[in-house]
């Protein structure tokens, strides 16, 4: 079946069979493999991408029902001039080890920044709660994410 | 390495002008044995410090920017031109005698491109300590999680359906779960071979003796569990075996060179032939450590002339890649009044699960930590590795260091209640210090065990 999406900005489209995950689509047919299989089943979270401004588990979407709508993946993050505060902050504090869960994480925490530019301890572990990392560095993660807050609140009070 | 160095000339300093530092300038604390720890401490400035100038300072991941940029390619996110899908079939039993296994339903299928069974192996076992371990099983199958038979088709769906077709006439053998009862060999998981198949003693002093002569003798046995490494990148791998006969596999192997030797040992084919691409892994933890589908990759690329790629399902990782070994641990302990250590006797039963993998290391360094970092004159460690029919134990961060810990710092605990002693005391008591013999004999230096644990202790608050 043919599905027509916006995909970081572009259109893409896909001839699918019918069973394809959103993420398998990205993956294989689109060739964005940002976006990672961990589980294939909606638990560790290497596979969240925001559709339509909401994160979600991608592996757990059917290709079909993300036809028409707005997908950003990590690959869309960064723009050709700079990388996103989040990619600096995580970056410089080393916050991803093997970085196999990076990719998640980043779309989960852009999605909530975007809602939320200064979040608690409190809401950040909420918003991660549906990524695993193995490596288990989540204090980085956690500093990252509100040291790129503060870098995109600033920024939007024009300092 | 991208090194923030905030005061570059401190480091280069450092370096050049303290070349001649052989020793810590200032001296280390001394413990009073007797008397009560006295707090605050004034600690002092490691000569590490000063001799490495890294040391301290903010280092950044050279490969940092592209996991955040998702421009990291692990093996999944490899494609090569005309790739094909394998998908192994597990066993349905955990100890079965394979009678026959028919792959033709499962061939006739569209889109599929070939089969393969343990008979098709050209050496069917590997294994890092010992060979025991098939590829894909041969006549017996010993856990759930041995492949019986792979598929390779168009698209993993089409592998996945394809397993299905496959019929596996299996004649179900008593099986055995517990180490202990393993131990008596009623029940053999390696026939004719006895179930234990690594075993260490260490020996010190006279251990019986000492007890009879302890004021105190406490006895506890203590079990750790299994453990997955759950590594978020499931093993995946890629094989292309060339009109050559060489054979090129991308895999997220941890261990390649070890890794080359199994593979041209299982398709028996020299070294050269064999180029193994290790890339970024996305997280290892011990699991990676040795070879789990390659030969079956390279095999199928063999037969069908295309490239072939597995990765596992996160089911895979749990039934059939490796895990930690779940230890039963019987410590008997004996003190005097004052909490010395005089003598420890321990037995380790190790759960191997069915087939040896990392036991070697494990029961190696296991045994010689079981005692603890305590200085003890008389001792007896006795461990055995036990297979069962369960999924392999093997390499975990530690190789068995964690399962003994537990052990050891939990009967010190129990002592230190006993006997009315500060937990910390007791073990500033007992612990290794410059120059202390290893429950091997081996002489250690650099010892800060007594140290980091005043640091520590002094740090978290401990005495308030
Ligand atoms: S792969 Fe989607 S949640 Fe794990
Ligand atoms: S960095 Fe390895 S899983 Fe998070």
């Amino acid at each position: 079946m043919l599905v027509k999406l916006k995909v970081n900005g572009e259109l893409r489209q896909a001839d699918v069979p019918p069973e394809t995950t959103l993420l398998k689509m990205l993956r294989e047919d689109l060739g964005l493999t940002g976006a990672k299989l961990g589980c294939d089943v909606g638990d560790c979270g290497t596979c969240t991408v925001i559709v339509d401004g909401d994160s979600l588990n991608s592996c757990l979407m059917l290709a079909a029902k993300a036809n028409g709508r707005e997908i950003t993946t990590i690959e869309g993050l960064a723009t050709s001039a700079d990388l996103h505060p989040l990619q600096k902050s995580f970056e410089e504090l080393g916050a991803l080890q093997c970085g196999f869960c990076g990719p998640g994480m980043l779309m989960s925490a852009k999605n909530l920044l975007d809602k939320n530019p200064e979040p608690s301890v409190h809401e950040i572990k909420d918003a991660l709660s549906g990524n695993l990392c193995r490596c288990t560095g989540y204090t980085k993660i956690i500093e990252a994410i509100q040291d790129a807050g503060r870098e995109l609140s600033g920024a939007a009070a024009g300092n | 390495m991208v090194t923030t160095v905030k005061d570059v000339k401190t480091g280069a300093e450092a370096l050049t002008t303290d070349k001649e530092l052989t020793a810590p300038a200032v001296k280390p604390v001394t413990l009073p044995s007797e008397n009560p720890v006295v707090y605050p401490l004034t600690l002092p400035e490691p000569a590490a410090r000063t001799q490495t100038p890294a040391v301290g300072q903010r280092a950044s991941r050279p490969d940092g920017r592209l996991h955040g940029l998702g421009q990291t390619k692990y093996i999944d996110d490899l494609t090569f031109p005309h790739m094909i899908h394998a998908k192994i079939l597990r066993s349905a039993h955990p100890h079965a005698r394979i009678i026959s296994v028919d792959t033709s339903e499962a061939e006739a299928m569209p889109g599929v491109f070939a089969t393969l069974t343990g008979k098709e192996i050209p050496v069917n076992s590997f294994g890092p300590t010992l060979q025991d371990q098939p590829v894909l099983a041969g006549d017996i199958v010993r856990h759930r999680g041995d492949g019986v038979a792979a598929v390779a088709a168009v698209t993993e769906q089409i592998a996945a359906d394809a397993l299905e077709k496959i019929k596996v006439e299996y004649e179900p053998l008593p099986a055995v779960f517990d180490p202990v009862e393993a131990l008596k060999d009623e029940i053999k998981v390696h026939a004719p071979n006895s179930n234990i198949y690594a075993s260490k003693v260490i020996r010190k002093g006279d251990v019986d003796k000492a007890l009879a002569e302890s004021d105190h003798v406490f006895h506890r046995e203590f079990r750790t569990q299994f453990v997955e490494h759950v590594p978020l990148e499931p093993h995946s791998s890629v094989a292309m075996w060339d009109g050559n006969g060489r054979v090129t596999i991308y895999s997220s192997l941890g261990r390649i060179t070890l890794g080359r030797e199994d593979l041209s040992r299982t398709l028996r084919i020299p070294q050269n032939r064999v180029r193994l691409i290790g890339t970024i892994v996305g997280g290892n933890f011990g699991g990676k450590n040795e070879i789990t589908n390659e030969p079956i990759l390279a095999l199928l690329s063999k037969k069908t002339g295309r490239p072939v790629k597995c990765t596992y399902t996160r089911g895979d990782e749990f039934v059939s890649s490796t895990i930690r070994h779940p230890f039963i641990m019987d410590y008997t302990t004996g003190v005097n009044n004052e909490g010395k250590i005089l003598a420890r006797k321990i037995r380790l039963v190790l759960d191997g699960g069915a087939y040896c993998s990392w036991t070697g290391t494990t029961i190696g360094k296991g045994s010689i930590l079981a005692p603890g970092p305590y200085n003890i004159d008389n001792l007896l460690v006795e461990a055995y590795a036990v297979y069962t029919n369960k999924t392999t134990t093997g390499a975990m961060r530690g190789f068995g260091a964690p399962q003994v810990c537990f052990a050891y710092e939990s009967q010190m605990d129990d002592i230190a209640v006993a006997l009315g002693i500060d937990p910390l005391e007791i073990r500033l008591r007992n612990a290794f210090s410059e120059n202390s013999f290893s429950p091997t004999s081996q002489v250690l230096q650099s010892v800060a065990i007594k140290e980091s644990l005043l640091q520590a202790s002094d740090r978290f608050g401990w005495k308030e």
